[in-house]
């Protein structure tokens, strides 16, 4: 459970990208299941770590993105967000890893009362 | 740059795990130019990391030197100085994982250029988790995984299961006690991590400790 001081970083990311602290509704994030974060447990940490360092009650969207994967044995490239069903095309488990490690703050919103 | 005040969105498109890379990337530097190879040593706590590094200061002595992160004590310190190497102890205080920022600290108190040491271990936090997304500035990561754990644990802690460079088996010992699946467990690491490195080992018994140190002298040799 490390949700807390990775809820820190971001209102430390977010706080250098708009000047300082200042409320806002929405934060847009972007996790892959290789990142080691849960979800749950973010959303969690970031209200309260957002909230008391002034930035309001923001709605934490989190996109789940799946990992991007491709069978050594077939060559079939194929997405999976967990890993224990193999390539969809032979089956197979032999696989390299092309992505699924994202963790990044995308984007903050403003709406017209906070802006 | 966004004008928070004209738009009301601002994209930020950050990685979140950007400051502490900085930080791994100047321990990495630091040690690397010292011609240490650096080691991230995870497992789930009772492992068996600190009997591994037991044993491995039988093998290297004052070759290695070892950085033990624990919520709280000294206690493994004192267990792997008593071995023979020089260990620093950081007491996290609660959290579950090491950063690189303490361990740049923690590189401080050992003299890295005295031309003996060639191995640093760091053991990291007993957990499978927090500690796979937080690179310390190792060369490579080390998942120690235990026999009576289970053969399961891997797929389901892809997130350090696909970042480490070397699988260490552990208590094989227990193995006719057990119905722990070796191929199993090698299989569904490799379906993450085909390059992976698989030893299998009693640090107990020191079956296979040798071996997984006569490894690490060779990548060593090649750091310097």
């Amino acid at each position: 459970m490390h949700e807390l001081s990775i809820a820190k970083d971001m209102t430390t990311i977010i706080g250098r990208a708009i000047g300082g602290p200042r409320p806002l509704d929405r934060v847009n994030v972007t996790i892959g299941p290789l990142s080691g974060i849960s979800a749950e447990s973010l959303r969690f940490c970031f209200g309260e770590v957002a909230r008391s360092e002034g930035f309001g009650e923001p709605e934490l969207v989190i996109t789940l993105v799946a990992a991007r994967l491709v069978c050594l044995d077939c060559e079939t490239e194929y997405n999976a967000k967990d890993f224990y069903d193999g390539c969809p095309s032979c089956g197979s488990i032999n696989r390299n890893i092309l992505s699924g490690r994202e963790f990044t703050v995308d984007s903050v919103e403003f709406d017209e009362g906070n802006s | 740059m966004n004008d928070p005040r004209k738009d009301n969105k601002v994209d930020i498109a950050t990685r979140v795990m950007s400051r502490n890379d900085t930080f791994a990337a100047r321990n990495h530097e630091l040690l690397r130019s010292n011609g240490i190879l650096t080691l991230n040593i995870i497992s789930s706590p009772g492992a068996g990391k600190t009997s591994l590094l037991e044993a491995m200061a039988g093998f290297f002595g004052p070759g290695l030197a070892v950085i033990e992160g624990d919520v709280r004590t000294r206690r493994d310190a004192e267990r792997v100085e008593k071995a023979g190497c020089k260990a620093y102890q950081i007491e996290t205080g609660g959290s579950c994982h090491l950063d690189a920022e303490a361990v740049g600290k923690a590189l401080e108190h050992f003299d890295l250029d005295d031309g003996e040491l060639s191995i640093l271990a760091i053991e990291n936090v007993g957990n499978l988790i927090c500690p796979s997304g937080y690179d310390l500035g190792e060369d490579m990561k080390v998942g120690l995984l235990s026999t009576p754990e289970g053969d399961d644990k891997v797929l389901k802690y892809p997130s350090l299961f696909s970042r480490i460079a070397v699988l260490v088996i552990n208590k094989t010992d227990l193995l006719p006690m057990l119905d722990f699946d070796v191929d199993r467990a090698v299989r569904e690491c490799r379906s993450l991590n085909p390059n992976v490195v698989v030893f299998l080992m009693s640090a107990r018994t020191g079956e296979g400790v040798e071996e997984f140190c006569r490894f690490l002298k060779g990548q060593a040799e090649l750091e310097e």
